[in-house]
């Protein structure tokens, strides 16, 4: 049965029916023969020294079969958990400080929520009630959460190895072309940002069940993670245990959104139980431990300074960042408000001079690690606020200053002020489009409707652009079984994107295979050697081209089985639409006979064996590439209430080539959701004096709601797909919250300029806004 | 969440029985406050009784003066009673926003009202609409029920049996939800009705309060513009990270007028702001 093409098209997910009817099995699925539960002691300080555990009264409790404290890790003398940040080097070239985090605290808790021991018993029940008996005895010390005040003279010091909380002091960029533009030019716009800190909340929370098996010395790890391959080698080292002695496998993943990407403590310490008592330790989060222990994201202030000359052409760019790093490195340590954000500083603007510093601190918090976007979404904010509010108060058409500046098609390829190479774009198409999407000639009309209404209408249109990222390397494996399945494994991870169906896609649509006869397997160490997971946008353009290779790669191996059968020679073999066809003869054979020859030694030729079809390939990214768009909304702002509501949104998005539109539309969805939830509601906080936790609940932190979300238009540019892989494909995931958290601020702003409000930081709350009015004194 | 026994109460009787007998009892009306609670840890009851099949707890009664909901009946059953939608749409609106429908669907009046969250909507409406709560042992009249933050005029054991609303000629709910929990940052409820006019306001507060000033001046002329320049003080109103005192304080005044709008149009007698 050949297949017609479905590359390009919108297909339905093969994975909507499982998830749909609730037959997704995800980690509290997965129960083991004579589990136990795990339930952590965590600290309820910001800052206190451990001087005593007490688990005498929790140990005698009923149903308890371990208690594992950090004076008992701490005698285990095991790695500490790693940082892998690509950004190491301070700005004087000696490194950064990563201070040893242990998976339970021995000496000192850095944060609300640290782990401090771990409880195992029979129900998760009897776990919890033996948890809440395990004494400790705290001595508290004064705490700073704050990134601005972490470097501050008296602030609460973390690690004695990092004076004034200094983790890296970095720098990128042209300082003395930057110095001199900023000297020299018309106008220097300055403007102050905030980049409130996030958490991402995933549907589904973090968990784990560890298994050992005594015989054999080997461990089993399923793990509510999106980086199963790169978290297996770092714990596996972290224990002292060979790789291969840890299998570790994910099911399928309720939301990653990067906060399931990092190397966690919680896995590690059930791993260690669970080989401790040779049998399985489950454990999964509840909200307000997702709250208090899931890496945040975001969490920077800067201060932003464009140089323009008298034409309001840019001449440079300065960011100037502070970024909270937490109370230690997570995984990815500073990078993310240092090199992660100065990747894309400027955007899709010809600036000839920029310069990214940046300061990452530690403070009384959880880690931040990634989060969707890591550090892009704040450069587009920094540059398209910025434009937004030179315009203003330049007198200039934001939309015209915008234009004035865009590097043009011919310019391509062109290396960026801050040296990102860009391969392909053309961002004043881009741009022209979308605002021919959003009905500008009706936009005068639907002001004086909003007016009638008491409402103050803006419009904002923003370009943005970033790159893609993670592990640079992907593995996939086609294997052909007798009943005509095709099993596709890869070492990519969707967490909900939808690469069961886009990835079988690809496959399918090389191969001339219907897309429903081929099965996913991800997430597993067992199922591929390597594998990068999630992360920066990666799925189609490593994971999807690794398949395709493995699928050229089953294609070539096809046409010797084909000739060998036709009585003909491999290179006369062409192939195409399922179908093998002698170009001398005219003779053909179907993909599914060469798959059924493959299976039959007797009809293979010499040199090969059954299982001769199956293929694995490696794919090497050899430069990342660079998604671009443009994203235009509506907003109505209530002037006597503050209250924000985001009516219509446009967007156009160039993700090169585009495997299925409707998951491309999906993944744009989400990301203005949640580009729009940073917008307006979200923030985690945490007490400045106390250092406690604020937001522990859906109670406390705002998420988006379906009301608040507005109508979208989504369209995709495919005039210029990368030669940069083989897809012709950009990574889509990360692009709609770099886009949407500036052009909705932007919007809003505009529709309070007759107050004279020129800037809110994030989130624009509702008293916020009516604040700013009340202060702006114009109506 | 800790452990703790379970029963099913099948009378009021039984019910009080059981509380009597236990260490730490609570009762279940719905759980949207509780089971949260229990799950944080912030509430370790030895003993929960849950009150969903208690038979005397259930039913809605509407005659043309009045309306008497059982206790156990959940939001989503009074926004959807037709009759209710009629009679007085208000209330109708105020229990059909409340929180989101998970919590419609399981929470329920006499949950609410015992609880006496003070951003929850149900005060305000029995407040502002002088309602009457019937207890297993006696009546109780709004304004002698509430007592403050998460304090009623309820003795340990005591169970709400049934609110028993008048209906009024003319009322108006407006809410402007909480960006995360969508209790009622603030909410006023504005009727008149054989009680006279009342406005009375949720979420703002450690409880709910009436305004004696807008009544007085609603009296006089039912409109938004009589409560325009009525300011309200912000000394004692709830100031958090979601709104300041003074924020809140602005917001009933913008509120109440939406409400008065409402109540003086017929189609809609009320919305979120």
């Amino acid at each position: 049965m050949n297949a017609p093409a479905s590359f390009g098209k919108s297909q339905v997910r093969v994975e909507d029916q499982r998830f749909l009817k609730g037959q997704g099995r995800y980690i509290d699925d997965v129960n083991l023969p004579g589990q136990g539960y795990g339930a952590f002691v965590r600290s309820p300080h910001a800052h206190a020294r451990v001087l005593s555990i007490d688990t005498s009264a929790a140990a005698t409790m009923p149903g308890v079969l371990l208690i594992v404290t950090g004076a008992e890790w701490a005698t285990q003398k095991f790695g500490p958990l790693p940082c892998r940040s690509p950004s190491k080097v301070n700005r004087d070239g000696t490194p950064f400080k990563d201070p040893a985090r242990q998976c339970l605290v021995h000496d000192v808790a850095r944060y609300v929520g640290e782990p401090v021991a771990l409880v195992v018993a029979a129900t998760a029940a009897a776990a919890r009630s033996a948890a809440d008996a395990v004494l400790v005895d705290y001595e508290t010390l004064a705490s700073v959460t704050d990134r601005g005040r972490a470097m501050a003279a008296g602030s609460a010091q973390l690690w004695p190895e990092a004076p004034q909380n200094l983790c890296l002091d970095f720098e990128q960029g042209k300082r003395a072309d930057v110095e001199s533009a900023m000297a020299s030019a018309k106008h220097v716009i300055r403007l102050d940002l905030e980049n409130n800190r996030l958490t991402a909340v995933p549907m589904e929370p973090r968990g784990a069940i560890a298994d050992f098996d005594r015989a054999t010395g080997q461990y089993t790890l399923w793990n509510s993670s999106q980086n199963i391959h790169a978290n297996r080698d770092l714990m596996a080292a972290m224990l002292r245990i060979p790789k291969d002695k840890l299998h570790h496998l994910a099911p399928d993943i309720g939301g990653g959104f990067g906060g399931k990407n990092s190397v966690y403590a919680e896995p590690i310490v059930l791993l260690y139980a669970a080989g401790k008592l040779a049998h399985p330790v489950k454990w999964v989060a509840d909200r307000t431990e997702a709250f208090l222990t899931d890496t945040h994201g975001r969490d920077q202030h800067s201060n932003v300074a464009l140089a323009l000359d008298d034409t309001g052409k840019f001449l440079a760019l300065h960011v100037h960042s502070i970024g909270n790093v937490g109370a230690a490195c997570g995984t990815m340590g500073p990078f993310t408000p240092t090199g992660g954000s100065a990747r894309t500083q400027g955007g899709p603007y010809a600036i000839p001079a920029i310069l990214y510093s940046a300061q990452a601190v530690f403070t009384n918090t959880v880690q931040t690690d990634p989060y969707r976007g890591a550090g892009r979404p704040e450069a587009v904010f920094h540059i398209e606020r910025v434009i937004e509010f030179a315009a203003r108060k330049l007198g200039i058409d934001p939309v015209e200053l915008r234009r004035r500046n865009l590097i043009q098609p011919e310019q391509m390829p062109y290396t960026s002020g801050i040296g990102l190479a860009i391969d392909c774009g053309n961002f004043p198409a881009v741009m022209d489009r979308v605002i021919a999407m959003s009905d500008r000639p009706g936009y005068a009309a639907r002001v004086t409707a909003s007016a009638a209404k008491g409402l103050r209408r803006g419009f904002a249109v923003t370009p943005y652009l970033e790159c893609s990222g993670g592990a640079p390397q992907e593995e996939a494996q086609l294997k052909f079984t007798s009943d005509g399945i095709v099993l596709l494994a890869v070492g990519t991870h969707s967490t909900g994107m939808g690469h069961e169906t886009a990835l079988a896609q690809i496959v399918g649509d090389r191969l001339g295979i219907d897309l429903h006869r081929i099965h996913f397997r991800q997430g597993d160490t067992a199922a591929t050697k390597i594998g990068g997971g999630h992360g920066g946008s990666r799925g189609i353009e490593l994971g999807g081209c690794a398949a395709l290779k493995a699928a050229d790669m089953v294609i070539d191996k096809a046409r010797t089985i084909a000739a060998h059968a036709l009585n003909s020679r491999a290179d006369d073999i062409a192939f195409g639409k399922g179908k093998l066809t002698d170009s001398k003869t005219g003779q053909s054979m179907t993909i599914d006979g060469v798959i059924a020859a493959a299976g039959d030694q007797s009809r293979l030729p010499a040199g090969m064996s059954v299982g001769a079809l199956d293929s694995t390939a490696v794919f090497d990214r050899e430069m990342f590439t660079v998604p671009n768009g443009a994203h235009a909304c509506e907003v109505e702002v209530d002037p006597e209430t503050g209250v924000i509501r985001v009516v219509d949104f446009w967007a156009v998005d160039d993700f090169g080539s585009v495997i299925n539109p409707m998951l491309a539309d999906g993944q744009v969805m989400g990301g203005i959701v949640q580009g729009l939830g940073q917008a307006l509601l979200e923030e985690v906080v945490y007490d400045s004096d106390s250092g406690q936790a604020l937001t522990t609940s859906l109670l406390e932190y705002a998420l988006p709601r379906a009301d608040h979300v507005p109508r979208m238009k989504i369209e995709f540019y495919e005039g210029a797909p990368t030669k940069r892989n083989p897809l012709g494909a950009k990574g889509a995931g990360e692009a709609g919250c770099c886009g949407a958290s500036p052009v909705i601020v932007n919007a809003v702003l505009d529709a309070l300029n007759d107050y004279g409000v020129t800037h809110i930081d994030m989130p624009l709350t509702s008293e916020k806004v009516w604040r700013a009015i009340s202060a702006g004194g114009k109506a | 969440m800790n452990e703790f026994k379970f029963m099913r109460a099948a009378t009021l009787a039984d019910a009080a029985a059981a509380f009597e007998k236990a260490d730490d009892a609570r009762y279940l009306a719905g759980g949207q406050t509780l089971l949260p609670v229990m799950k944080q840890g912030l509430a370790v009851p030895s003993d929960v009784i849950s009150l969903a099949r208690i038979g005397e707890l259930a039913g809605i009664a509407v005659s043309k003066e009045r309306i008497d909901i059982g206790a156990m009946t959940r939001h989503a059953d009074v926004a959807a009673h037709k009759e209710i939608r009629a009679l007085l749409p208000a209330l109708s609106v105020l229990a059909g926003g409340i929180g989101d429908p998970h919590v419609r669907n399981r929470g329920t009046i006499g949950g609410s009202l015992a609880n006496n969250d003070p951003a929850a909507d149900y005060p305000a409406a029995v407040l502002g609409l002088g309602a009457t709560i019937v207890t297993d042992e006696r009546t109780i009249a709004a304004e002698h029920y509430f007592q403050g933050l998460f304090a009623t005029a309820l003795e340990p054991g005591e169970l709400i049996t049934r609110v028993e609303f008048p209906v009024p000629r003319r009322a108006g709910y407006v809410k402007f939800p909480h960006p995360a929990s969508r209790y009622a940052l603030v909410g006023v409820m504005v009727s008149d009705g054989p009680h006279g006019i009342r406005v009375a306001v949720t979420g703002a507060g450690a409880g709910v309060f009436r305004v004696p000033a807008m009544e007085q001046a609603l009296a006089k002329s039912f409109t938004p513009e009589a409560i325009a320049d009525i300011p309200i003080a912000d000394a004692d109103l709830t100031s958090d990270r979601h709104g300041s005192a003074a924020y809140r304080a602005h917001l009933v005044g913008v509120l109440a007028r939406r409400a008065v709008t409402l109540a003086a149009s017929p189609a809609m007698h009320g919305h979120r702001s």
